[in-house]
């Protein structure tokens, strides 16, 4: 009796203790999940240029890091949560690549980019002086435009480096390339940016000195 | 004078950043459902592949599989690479799609009248 009676007892702080552990994991991921979301869904915006697309795609990287990886260290999900995103990303373009072709048998080509508005996806003022809105805004816009039109791994390369702030190992990892490539891509990709924005518009507050 | 590339990472962040404390709350709050929806995922068991094709699916990839193959005349842009478009056409969401060939076939001719008008 007296030997159930323990056997009861380390099963039940076995469980207990199995129980305080997952407890922990997911407070852990919702953490890390809540910090890291909206700067996802702005990255995953400009790759598609669409929010409820992106809300999907980061939908989708939350569930599964969630069901493939939230066992792995709290250090290695920042870039295994991009690795999906921009896989989820990547896949998409491929997607609407094929579904353009579909379509077209119909005998229309739909240009993913026709549909989006910027103005009606814009963000809400956030209490800002209207002026100091939309300059933000315009200027984000600008940068938006030039960032989506980059090269698929420029794009990347910039927005995790400069956006999310990772470092080049982690962005090396998140994009599954050499930290070297990462630098290349890196390299190009502002230096093409600031190419694109100085050419446009030459007043831009990121190309002359002064404007703020 | 130009901004130096510092200055200009430095900037381009700082828009972004506003950019993301900008965003309104029914955006904060799909985020927060599909954050829920994830943590959900930790109290599931390990799933079976248990979903099967409908046959209409199937039926529909046939069609689009001859129609790629076919390479029809029209379509801009280099000729697709079959295995890769099929892998994409066999996806769960484009199986949804293309068994709605026909609604969104009907959209497209509704918007080219809607251009017309």
């Amino acid at each position: 009796m007296a030997v159930g009676s323990a056997v009861f007892a380390v099963s039940c702080t076995g469980t207990a203790t199995t129980g305080t552990r997952e407890l922990q994991k997911e407070q852990q991921l919702n953490r890390f999940l809540a910090e890291v979301e909206r700067r996802a869904l702005r990255i995953a915006e400009i790759g598609v240029r669409d929010r409820d697309e992106a809300l999907d795609l980061v939908q989708d990287a939350m569930i599964k890091l969630a069901r493939n990886y939230s066992a792995r260290s709290q250090e290695e999900w920042t870039p295994l949560f991009y690795r999906i995103l921009q896989n989820g990303v990547r896949d998409w373009h491929r997607k609407q690549a094929v579904r353009n072709r579909v379509m077209s048998f119909f005998g229309r080509k739909r240009d993913e980019d026709n549909d989006y508005d910027a103005v009606a996806a814009a963000p809400d003022p956030g209490g800002r002086a209207p002026d100091e809105q939309l300059q933000n805004h315009e200027a984000m816009q600008g940068l938006e435009i030039a960032v989506h039109n980059l090269p698929a791994r420029q794009r990347e390369a910039f927005m995790l480096r400069t956006f999310e702030g990772l470092d080049v190992a982690a962005t090396a990892e998140a994009m599954g390339c050499s930290q070297g490539s990462v630098k290349t891509h890196y390299s190009r990709a502002v230096h093409s940016l600031r190419a694109t924005l100085e050419e446009h518009r030459p007043d831009d507050m990121y190309v002359a000195e002064g404007k703020r | 004078m130009k901004v130096t590339d510092e200055e200009f990472n430095k900037r381009a962040k700082a828009d972004f950043d506003t950019s993301v404390d900008a965003l309104d709350a029914a955006t904060l709050s799909r985020l927060n459902r599909a954050r829920q929806a994830a943590l959900e995922e930790l109290q599931q068991p390990a799933r079976q592949w248990t979903r099967w094709v409908p046959a209409g699916g199937l039926a529909a990839v046939a069609l689009v599989a001859v129609m790629i193959v076919q390479d029809p005349v029209g379509i801009d842009g280099p000729p697709p690479t079959a295995i890769a478009d099929m892998e994409i056409l066999l996806g769960e969401d484009s199986i949804e799609m293309l068994e709605e060939l026909e609604f969104y076939s009907w959209l497209d001719v509704m918007e080219q009248d809607d251009d017309v008008g």
